[in-house]
């Protein structure tokens, strides 16, 4: 297996866009192409799309020749949309990643794009809907909010975490927002404005839950040793891990504790060959201010049932035990789902050259992770980067 | 030059909720192998399939063990009552279809060795805790079709 790298990456303003499907593509495409030396959009050999529900959000199923054709790539050697849900971009660069390992690629692309804003946002809720087992879970109105919102509540019940805790981490990775020009949100909040946002679903309010987003944004991947062909700055893939147990609510393995996430964490740290204190940098999904709290947990940067105590003494801040989220998150960037995740990777890129605003910069990171779930949080996908190739 | 024509035509505004849009799976031999289990709750029983082989309590109903890929299932009751392990209130974000019911509660509900997401009819948000007891409830749709849901035990 070839040691891979990732030479550069790029993104469309994420939002709700005055732009359609196709559109932000297409500019993805340009900001990623224009982000590395020495490359042409004929050089590359493959591509992944990372798209959850075009079918539903643009009406387009087929969607990989299509992106190809619009940001000028002919595939030569592997293509494929890759559908994961929230997952379907890290999936996308899992991909593309293996590809270029096996020799099956020299240059791979993993892109993704969501386009979540329709005329009618009543039809992009029962999209989401039909993520969940639909005919037994989503029948009775589980999707992502309501979903979210029990676990909350249960672990609310069980650990004593609390709303304040909770909107500690929307205030949290909003003010890392407000100093990134790709989030949708560019202002800070409080605590009383999450306690006092409309309720979604108790005990969930409206900033306690990430927003719908228009995004798309896209990575190249190459052998690692021909990386410094395109950039000066490389960034490494070394290791990941993927996990899922159940689907419908009874065959979870447990709704407050993320077992999935933890046995990605050990495979990923297993394959980095580092463990979870080596992490200067993780950026993981914040769909729902209970998810990061379980994330904490998850990840093992503390203990089960502390995460609302890990916010509260402020250890996932930058310059705190690890900093989570410094991009603004999820909650605070939005969440183009097919696209999320590789706006995860160019913001550890970003970190790693030392490319973004100095109030979230995490100076020296030598170790940065990606982390995404979907569905009822019962699958979940890390991805761990280095600065150096291992 | 020819001159550019310019015409008005329709554009269909309105369709009925299609199948493919609607959440209630469809339930007679026609269209599923398991359409014992609505037969079941037309007559009030939640049911599910039990592996005969390994014994394992599967849910949703299947039609093959995914534990031990044995054929040999059979029906067996869940019971008519519930605990509620724990719920919430869908106030905005509904989907089409269930848009006009909000706000309305739903949970997971413990009942026969299971744990299942359910709506919780009769009832709201402040009016519910953890543990609190729940009774089966059978819905009809219009077009026949039927569902579960709970509601609590006054």
């Amino acid at each position: 297996m070839r040691k891979v790298a990732v030479v550069g990456g790029g993104a469309a303003k994420a939002d709700k866009r005055e732009a359609s499907w196709r559109d932000l593509v297409q500019e993805a495409g340009k900001a990623m192409f224009d982000d590395v030396d020495n490359m042409s959009p004929k050089d590359v050999d493959s591509i992944f799309v990372g798209a959850a529900q075009p079918e539903r959000f643009a009406f387009l199923t087929y969607v990989a020749p299509l992106v190809a054709e619009y940001i000028g790539v002919t595939p030569r050697k592997v293509l494929a949309r890759t559908e994961l849900a929230c997952v379907s971009g890290q999936a996308a660069i899992r991909y593309a990643w293996n590809c270029v390992a096996t020799g099956m690629s020299d240059i791979a692309v993993a892109i993704g794009v969501e386009k979540m804003y329709p005329p009618d946002m009543a039809e992009a809720q029962t999209s989401m809907a039909c993520v969940l087992d639909r005919e037994w879970d989503g029948v009775n109105s589980i999707s992502a909010p309501p979903f979210f919102a029990i676990t909350a509540q249960r672990h609310m019940y069980e650990f004593g975490t609390t709303k304040e805790q909770m909107a500690l981490v929307s205030v949290k990775n909003h003010h890392y927002s407000s100093m990134n020009p790709l989030a949708q949100f560019q202002k800070e909040v409080t605590v009383e404005a999450v306690l006092k946002s409309p309720v979604v679903a108790p005990p969930l309010n409206l900033f306690d839950c990430c927003p719908m987003t228009d995004g798309s944004a896209g990575i190249i991947l190459v052998p690692a040793e021909k990386a410094k062909k395109y950039t000066d700055t490389p960034m490494y893939p070394i290791g990941s891990g993927q996990c899922a147990i159940g689907n419908v609510i009874n065959n979870l393995a447990s709704l407050t504790e993320w077992i999935p996430l933890k046995l990605a964490a050990k495979e990923a740290w297993r394959t980095a060959k580092t463990t979870k204190d080596d992490v200067d940098i993780a950026e993981v999904h914040d769909c729902f201010t209970i998810s990061e709290i379980m994330e904490y947990e998850g990840l093992e940067f503390c203990e089960k049932g502390k995460g609302g105590k890990f916010i509260e003494e402020g250890s996932p801040y930058i310059g705190g035990k690890v900093a989570v989220n410094p991009s603004g998150g999820i909650m605070g960037c939005g969440h183009p789902l097919g696209a999320t995740s590789i706006y995860h990777t160019i913001e550890i890129l970003r970190q790693f050259r030392g490319d973004v605003n100095k109030g979230r910069y995490v100076k020296g990171a030598e170790i940065g992770i990606q982390h995404s779930l979907s569905g009822a949080a019962n699958q979940h996908s890390i991805i761990v980067y280095g600065r150096e190739a291992k | 030059m020819n001159s550019v024509k310019f015409e008005k035509i329709k554009r269909q505004h309105k369709i009925e909720l299609p199948f493919m849009l609607d959440f209630y799976p469809l339930q007679d031999e026609k269209h599923t192998r398991i359409s014992q289990f609505f037969k079941n709750l037309r007559e009030g029983h939640l049911t599910t399939t039990k592996c005969e082989k390994c014994g394992k309590l599967l849910w949703p109903p299947r039609i093959i063990c995914s534990e031990c890929l044995s054929e040999k299932l059979r029906w067996v009751k869940l019971g008519t009552e519930g605990e509620l392990y724990a719920f919430t209130e869908v106030r905005l974000g509904a989907p089409l279809g269930f848009v006009q019911d909000a706000p309305f509660c739903v949970g997971f509900v413990k009942i026969g060795g299971l744990l299942i997401s359910a709506r919780i009819d009769d009832t709201t948000y402040e009016e519910l805790k953890i543990g609190d007891k729940v009774q089966l409830k059978v819905v009809e749709l219009d077009d026949g079709r039927v569902f579960y849901r709970f509601m609590p035990i006054k």
